[in-house]
């Protein structure tokens, strides 16, 4: 059988639900099609009761189909019965396998064999992916199910776990409290997992509470409904088949992520990493004539925006012109540019000047100054200074700006003008400011912050090769070779490359012959020295900083290993280049010279002490690498009175972020469960509505556009985040003095069980900046134990005056 | 810049409430006290030195508002967002300000004791005291120990263990025979955490709290059943589920070796486990109790303090 359409729209939601729901109310000959048994399963799979947001509220909705903020249960009834009422021609479990063609015929193939024709196609799949299933015999059935929503609901079940990432580790351990759980690897580890889960689930393997095959796949699931339990899943094993009764197989896979699928239509990625996206037009246009692409997969990770796109798409497809829904919040934006007309023409104006933006879509254009701010500074005004903390990247649309390059000395300056831009170092090094900016005359700027220039940087390679070509030329410029004729710097930019490595991964090894230096860009290092059969930690190396000179300077094999000890970049430049670099600049040779002999004296005095090496190598294991503030805890002040975490929990709603006996400790050194405020912080990677920011001195904290969804703390490698709900009363200090009750700063344990329909947040460490004078864990700790310090205050820069 | 790599760990990254600011209130509460010995020194009235005198009323008044000020420091630790300096500075201060009234309040008495309220007054400030000294010394000496005492485990950690060794300890029974397991039943049952009412009572509130209700959830005892059972002999803690007879028990088992020999040790095994863990919460609960309980004895001297000196002032201005 085959259908023939104007417009088929693949993926049922929020995007392409409003797309479809459009076409039914202008009567177009339409068709949705949808993998699942259910419309919108993104949001379908959300936690059961969760309280879905709509952000950014400033936008307005446009759409056939209603949504505002709500339980997630009224949400998917109210788009049933709108969908339905509208009459949209909706063909549940139909995933789509395979589309050919472009504009005026497309062949599209549904994994049940049927075969859909149609003129025009929006694709709106979101990025969940599809569910990876067992991929064998009986994976739909019954007792197989591929998530868990409550582990609370089930007892003394013999329960299999099929998987060995976080979800299942997490899942298996949960449900092992009350019923008897047999977890499936298919390989001999669980290292995938993070480390916390991997040790918890060895230990539960350990303890005997669950039971697991190494090494194993399922074959085949038998469904007997006559039987107690009803089901048997047949394990491919190392030593044979084996049967295992059970009353549920709970399989955690991931997801296909949908990359593959949406190529196998014919899309272009731009780039091969993971976080890039298929570039389409202002009509949302892919390169495919014909395929439109909106929603998620288009980069609008949130429900409203994901909605207007549906409605937007269909009028674009028509031929008709919409004032995109975003049109107002960009004409205020830019109602305050010099000479200002219309928003196309500031768009034009903005990408004719700033040459970094022009490989970019009108699309991503708009995207990109909808998130960022148009700045007209005073002249003299200070845009930023050293040691800020912030992130974010500026281009310059007109005038100038002055960049102070040494601190307080005003004399030597950098000048950048129209289409130059600053603000890439602290982008990528997570680092301080390295230069205080001042506003030059009739200066106007456009500021976008980390994330929206991450996104950039990853989907447009013109965009990263710009910015990364500037990096390495001012960072080779302030760390290595200041004062440099530009012929020297650009010889050393062309010897140099750009290298990542894993944490644990070694830069260079004792002994090996030095030819080149690194200058780390971004994470950071640890320098050791094999000694009596260990490793004794010498020092550590933050970005901004070099290694692997002294070989160079010496002529001497490496002293020493150099390992990154968090995920870290390095600018690479050849021993020849910078020898003759040396030869050259004699300035720069007595400074390269100084750092050597003092580098070589202090590797001296830490090999006296090696226990100090030891307290380093352990902060580097706990992650401390990537941190720019973190709580240390010396236990031998410690009277364990808590007053850090009821200080915590007093000044922020009755919910600590702050646990002060979890984590480990070395001698006495203890680090507590707190959030580091990380260089690159992780919870940041995945927050649809982009709510965790970076202030100033650099604390990490969760705006009130947090919708709940949960990405942050699974994101967060030290588990520091929690959802819950804040208590806006604090309790009484003189109730409870005279009356008893609850004391300031105890845990209100009723409140976090009944916060009625408040929904839960994301909560973390903001290092107390609404109030003066610091955290507020640290000013109650009676003792002393309590300290926040950056890496750099603790392993301090030792200098022999 | 680039060359001002190479990094220690400093050890002066925390630093104690008693050396703060290089000994800041120490040198205060020095000068105060140099100042008051002077004055005494240099004041010679004509009816002898005493709370009389205008000297003896100065010091009085320094003294009482000392003392005040003093108890203010149990508000202070609970206005968690109070931005009026440190509680560590507050404590400082607290503790070598508390100090110098020995001196004050000594030379305000001009040395005239009696059986009256006034040198009640005096007797409970020197109470108040003598229990702060003894709570620096603690504070000085069992941080330290708990740690030690710890070895990386937590107080959670080691309760889920102890749960699951003897869930496995009674499996292992189960497969010897009956009366293995009503022995092991048995030695569960001993387990005493906290050390009863003693540490109850005096212990650290919430860990103890805490400690014995996941025990009686996970026990499935009830406090009263556990008060019936054999009190510990002496010593806040003394718990002994594996009591001499347990390991006699398992011996006479292994030696009669009848069957399952195997069992038998891995449950022995299990047992020397369970017994080292008990031994260390108990520690740690008497470790913990030991450095906290001073602070029951501390405040409410305190509060008797307050109620003497202000019948010692009303009495004064009274009776004069
Ligand atoms: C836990 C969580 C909480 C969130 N909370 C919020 C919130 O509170 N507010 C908010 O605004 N946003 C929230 N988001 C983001 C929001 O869910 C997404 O932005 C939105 O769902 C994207 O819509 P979409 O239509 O582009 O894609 P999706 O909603 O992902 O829809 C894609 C649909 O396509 C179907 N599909 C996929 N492949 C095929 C195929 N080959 N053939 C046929 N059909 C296919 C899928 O089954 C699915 O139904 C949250 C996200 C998560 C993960
Ligand atoms: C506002 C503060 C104070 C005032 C006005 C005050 C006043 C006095 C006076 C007038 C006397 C002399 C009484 C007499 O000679 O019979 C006295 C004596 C004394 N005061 Fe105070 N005093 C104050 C604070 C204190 C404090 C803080 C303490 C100790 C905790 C204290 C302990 C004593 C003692 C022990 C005596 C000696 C009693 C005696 O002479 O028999 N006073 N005080
Ligand atoms: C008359 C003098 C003193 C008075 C009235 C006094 C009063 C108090 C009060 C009210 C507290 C608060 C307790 C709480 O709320 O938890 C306290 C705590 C404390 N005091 Fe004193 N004190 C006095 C002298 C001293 C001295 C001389 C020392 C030490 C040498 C001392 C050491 C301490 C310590 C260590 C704490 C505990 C702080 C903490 O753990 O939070 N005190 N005192
Ligand atoms: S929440 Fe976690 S990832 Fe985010 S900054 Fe803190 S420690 Fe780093
Ligand atoms: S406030 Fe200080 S002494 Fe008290 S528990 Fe926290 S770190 Fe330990």
């Amino acid at each position: 059988m085959e259908d023939q359409f104007k417009i088929a729209v693949i993926g049922s939601g929020p995007a392409g639900l409003s797309a479809a729901a459009h076409a039914a109310e202008l009567g177009l000959q339409h068709v949705l099609l949808e993998a699942e048994a259910h419309l919108s399963n993104t949001i379908f799979r959300y936690q059961k009761g969760k309280y879905v947001m709509a952000e950014p509220s400033i936008l307005p909705l446009r759409s056939p189909v209603s949504f505002g903020a709500g339980k997630r249960e009224q949400i998917l009834e109210k788009w049933n019965q709108e969908t339905g009422g509208l009459k949209v021609n909706q063909r549940l479990r139909s995933e789509v396998t395979a589309l050919n063609g472009s504009r005026g015929d497309f062949t599209i193939k549904i994994a049940d064999g049927s075969i859909v024709k149609a003129e025009h196609v929006v694709l709106a799949i979101g990025m969940q992916g599809n569910i990876r299933k067992l991929g064998c015999p009986g994976e739909d059935a019954e007792f197989v199910q591929y998530q868990l929503d409550d582990p609370d609901e089930y007892n003394d079940e013999t329960i299999i776990v099929v998987g060995a990432g976080d979800a299942a580790i997490e899942n298996a351990i949960a449900l092992s409290e009350r019923n008897k759980v047999i977890i499936v690897n298919r390989r001999d580890e669980f290292d995938r997992a993070k480390a916390a889960n991997n040790a918890a689930v060895l230990k539960a393997i350990a303890d005997g509470r669950i039971q697991c095959f190494y090494n194993s796949g399922p074959r085949k699931a038998e469904d007997q409904a006559e039987r107690r339990p009803r089901g048997v899943l047949v394990l491919n094993t190392a030593s044979g088949e084996v049967h295992l009764p059970c009353h549920r197989v709970i399989a955690r896979l991931g997801a296909t992520p949908p990359r593959k699928f949406v190529e196998s239509c014919g899309v272009v990625f731009p780039t091969p990493d993971p976080t890039s996206l298929p570039a389409v037009s202002g009509t949302y246009e892919s390169n495919v004539p014909g395929l439109h692409i909106i929603g998620a997969l288009a980069g609008f990770p949130l429900i409203k925006q994901a909605m207007n796109q549906g409605y937007e798409v269909v009028e674009f497809i028509l031929g008709n012109k919409v004032e995109p829904a975003d049109e107002p919040l960009l004409r205020s934006k830019f109602g305050s540019l010099p000479g200002f007309t219309s928003v196309d023409a500031a768009l034009d104006l903005v990408q004719q000047r700033v040459p970094v933006l022009a490989p970019l879509t009108r699309l991503q254009l708009r995207e990109f100054l909808l998130d960022s701010d148009l700045r007209t500074p005073q002249q003299g005004q200070t845009i930023f200074e050293r040691n800020d903390y912030s992130d974010s990247f500026y281009s310059i649309v007109e005038g100038q700006v002055e960049i102070e390059l040494s601190a307080g000395d005003r004399s030597r300056t950098v000048t950048l003008g129209p289409g130059e831009f600053f603000g890439e170092m602290s982008l990528i090094s997570g680092r301080r400011r390295s230069a205080t900016v001042r506003a030059g005359q009739g200066c106007v700027l456009v500021e976008t912050p980390r994330r929206s220039m991450n996104k950039l940087i990853y989907s447009v390679p013109a965009v990263k090769r710009v910015v990364d070509e500037a990096f390495l030329r001012r960072a080779i410029l302030a760390n290595i070779a200041p004062d440099a004729p530009p012929e020297t710097v650009a010889q050393l930019v062309s010897s140099a490359s750009v290298l990542a490595y894993k944490p644990g991964q070694t830069l260079f090894r004792e002994g090996e012959v030095g030819d080149c230096l690194h200058l780390i860009r971004k994470g950071s290092v640890t320098i050791s020295r094999h000694m009596d059969g260990r490793d004794v930690v010498l020092a550590y190396v933050p970005a901004g900083q070099y290694v692997g000179e002294m070989a160079l300077v010496s002529n001497l094999p490496r002293s020493a290993t150099a390992t990154a000890a968090v995920a870290t970049e390095t600018i690479r430049i050849e021993g020849e280049a910078f020898k003759a670099l040396l030869a050259r600049m004699p300035t720069v040779r007595e400074r390269v010279q100084e750092s050597y002999k003092t580098r070589l004296a202090r590797n001296v005095a830490a090999l006296q002490q090696p226990e100090r090496g030891g307290v380093i190598g352990f902060l580097m294991a706990q992650g401390i690498g990537e941190a720019t503030d973190v709580l240390l805890i010396d236990e031998s002040l410690c009277v364990r009175c808590d007053q850090c975490e009821k200080a915590c929990s007093n000044t922020h709603g009755g919910l600590s972020r702050l646990n002060r006996e979890a984590g480990p400790t070395y001698e006495n050194l203890h680090v507590p469960t707190s959030c580091r405020h990380c260089e690159h912080p992780h919870c940041m990677k995945d927050c649809p509505p982009d709510a965790i920011k970076r202030a100033p001195n650099g604390e990490v904290f969760i705006s009130d556009s947090c919708i709940g969804c949960g990405n942050c703390q699974r994101n967060c490698p030290y588990g520091v985040i929690q959802m819950g709900v804040e208590d806006k009363n604090k309790p009484s200090l003189w109730r409870w003095m005279l009356f008893g009750g609850r004391e300031p700063g105890a845990a209100d344990h009723d409140h976090h069980h009944h916060h009625g329909g408040t929904p839960k947040k994301a909560a973390k460490c903001d290092m107390c900046k609404s109030l003066p004078g610091g955290p507020a864990c640290v000013r109650a700790c009676p003792t002393g134990a309590a300290r926040r310090v950056s890496p750099e205050q603790f392993l301090r820069v030792a200098r022999k005056d | 810049m680039a060359a001002e790599t190479s990094t220690e760990p400093t050890a002066t990254v925390h630093q104690g409430f008693l050396v703060l600011e290089r000994f800041r209130y120490l040198k205060l509460a020095s000068l105060l006290c140099v100042l008051a010995i002077v004055a005494y020194w240099w004041h010679q009235p004509a009816s002898g030195p005493g709370g009389g005198t205008w000297l003896g009323y100065t010091l009085g008044t320094i003294g009482a508002l000392l003392i005040l000020w003093l108890t203010w420091l149990g508000r202070r630790k609970r206005k968690y967002a109070s931005r009026l300096g440190t509680v560590r500075g507050w404590l400082s201060a607290h503790v070598y300000l508390g100090l110098s009234l020995l001196v004050i309040v000594t030379l305000h008495t001009g040395f005239h004791f009696g059986w009256n309220i006034h040198t009640l007054s005096y007797v409970l400030m020197l109470l108040v005291i003598a229990s702060g000294i003894y709570g620096i010394a603690v504070y000085a000496r069992y941080p330290s120990l708990i740690t030690a005492n710890r070895d990386h485990g937590t107080r959670d950690a080691w309760l889920a263990e102890l749960d699951e060794l003897n869930e496995q300890s009674l499996k292992l029974a189960d497969a010897l025979d009956t009366q293995a397991h009503q022995v092991i039943v048995r030695s569960i049952d001993r387990i005493r955490i906290g050390g009863g009412l003693r540490a109850q009572l005096f212990g650290p509130r919430e860990a103890v709290r805490k400690a014995f209700a996941r025990v009686e959830q996970e026990l499935g005892e009830t406090t009263s059943f556990m008060a019936s059972q054999i009190r510990p002999a002496r010593g806040a803690a003394a718990i002994s589920p594996d009591a001499h007879s347990t390991v006699m028990f398992m011996a006479g088992q292994l030696a009669s070796s009848t069957q399952d020999n195997e069992n038998a040790q891995k449950l022995l095994d299990l047992i020397a486990r369970r017994r080292d863990l008990t031994s260390r919460i108990n520690r740690d609960i008497r470790l913990h109790a030991q450095m906290q309980i001073w602070l029951y004895v501390h405040v409410p001297l305190t509060f008797a303090l307050l109620a003497a000196l202000i019948a010692h002032i009303l009495s004064v201005f009274i009776y004069w």
